[in-house]
């Protein structure tokens, strides 16, 4: 394979894979998290609180997945 | 490749609004200073912010205004959220975390209106921020409680030898992990958010026709408004990270 090709095609992997993982992560966060606040309404502050600071954790991972492809794909 | 068909498909380049472009040349003892699109909206960012406490400060009525009860908001909230481990001791660390707050969400938001550059899409804005982070978390927790017992500290109090040794190393990278996940996540996010708004524009350039614009437009909408809540939450994620560094650094396990 062709140097640019491979890089084209490693910068799509990289970041799809992320973005399955990264989807799947931040589903169970949410999922749990909302059945936590069905079930404790008078904690949901708290929880959306630790919701988006894991969210964010999560996300992350996907950015730097895409940071890599951007920089294969650039190349 | 041939050359000719690498001029055809050279990729179109999506970081091309996030370029810096030098504005003013200043060049101080042989290195290069200039001041870039980013960094006079970065001055600028600081001039608000600045502007904004110092205004509010200045008038503090016991019955705030509107404006005031915007800044004892930031606050209470930060106060509230990040400092309450700390007690009394946290009054100090105030001025510090609202500073850093209020300075990443001016410029994420500055970012957003058209043709300016949000100064933390650039990595050495937000490494910056993070090494300053670094620095002061240990500083401080080297000054609170002396070199020995705050090396001891970062492996949890009270586990046999052996598994502290093991741990140690562990520990120690994660503690030096820890600027670089600071600095690529508000990185990471903000030049993201820009990436996919300029994708979504050549997309009419991509498909040559001009029926695919509402797809871009109510796109771009809705990504617009996704941002300003990605560039609150990135704010407010840096800084409470870097408050519970600091609480951390600062509060004795045993």
């Amino acid at each position: 394979m062709e140097s640019a090709v491979s890089a084209y095609l490693g910068a799509a992997i990289s970041i799809g894979l992320a973005a399955l993982g990264t989807g799947l992560g931040i589903g169970m966060l949410a999922s749990k998290a909302m059945e936590g606040m069905a079930r404790q309404p008078e904690a949901s502050v708290n929880i959306r609180m630790s919701m988006i600071i894991a969210i964010a954790f999560v996300e992350a991972i996907a950015l730097y997945a895409l940071v890599v492809s951007l920089i294969l794909a650039t190349k | 490749m041939e050359p000719d068909q690498k001029k055809h498909k050279k990729p179109m380049n999506t970081l091309e609004h996030l370029k810096q472009t030098e504005v003013i040349n200043v060049e101080v003892a042989g290195i290069d200073a200039s001041l870039t699109n980013g960094t006079l909206i970065l001055f600028l960012a600081v001039a608000l912010v600045v502007s904004f406490y110092f205004i509010v400060g200045r008038k503090a009525k016991l019955v705030p205004s509107l404006t005031q009860s915007a800044a004892e908001l930031i606050l209470d909230f930060i106060r509230s959220e990040m400092l309450s481990p700390l007690g009394r001791e946290g009054e100090k660390w105030l001025p510090f975390l609202v500073s850093l707050f209020s300075l990443i969400l001016v410029s994420n938001l500055l970012g957003l209106i058209p043709g300016f550059v949000p100064p933390t899409s650039n990595i050495n804005v937000t490494a910056t921020l993070a090494v300053i982070v670094f620095f002061t978390t240990h500083i401080t927790g080297l000054r609170k409680h002396g070199p020995w017992s705050y090396l001891k500290s970062i492996v949890p109090e009270g586990l046999p030898f052996f598994i502290a040794a093991f741990l140690f190393p562990l520990e120690l990278i994660g503690q030096l992990a820890r600027p670089f996940s600071l600095t690529v996540r508000l990185f990471a996010n903000l030049f993201a958010g820009h990436a996919i708004i300029i994708t979504l524009v050549s997309l009419i350039i991509i498909f040559k026709s001009f029926l695919i614009a509402p797809f871009p437009v109510i796109g771009n909408t809705a990504i617009m408004a996704f941002e300003i809540f990605v560039a609150f939450i990135q704010a407010f994620v840096f800084t409470y990270l870097s408050a519970s560094y600091i609480v951390g650094a600062l509060q004795t396990e045993h």
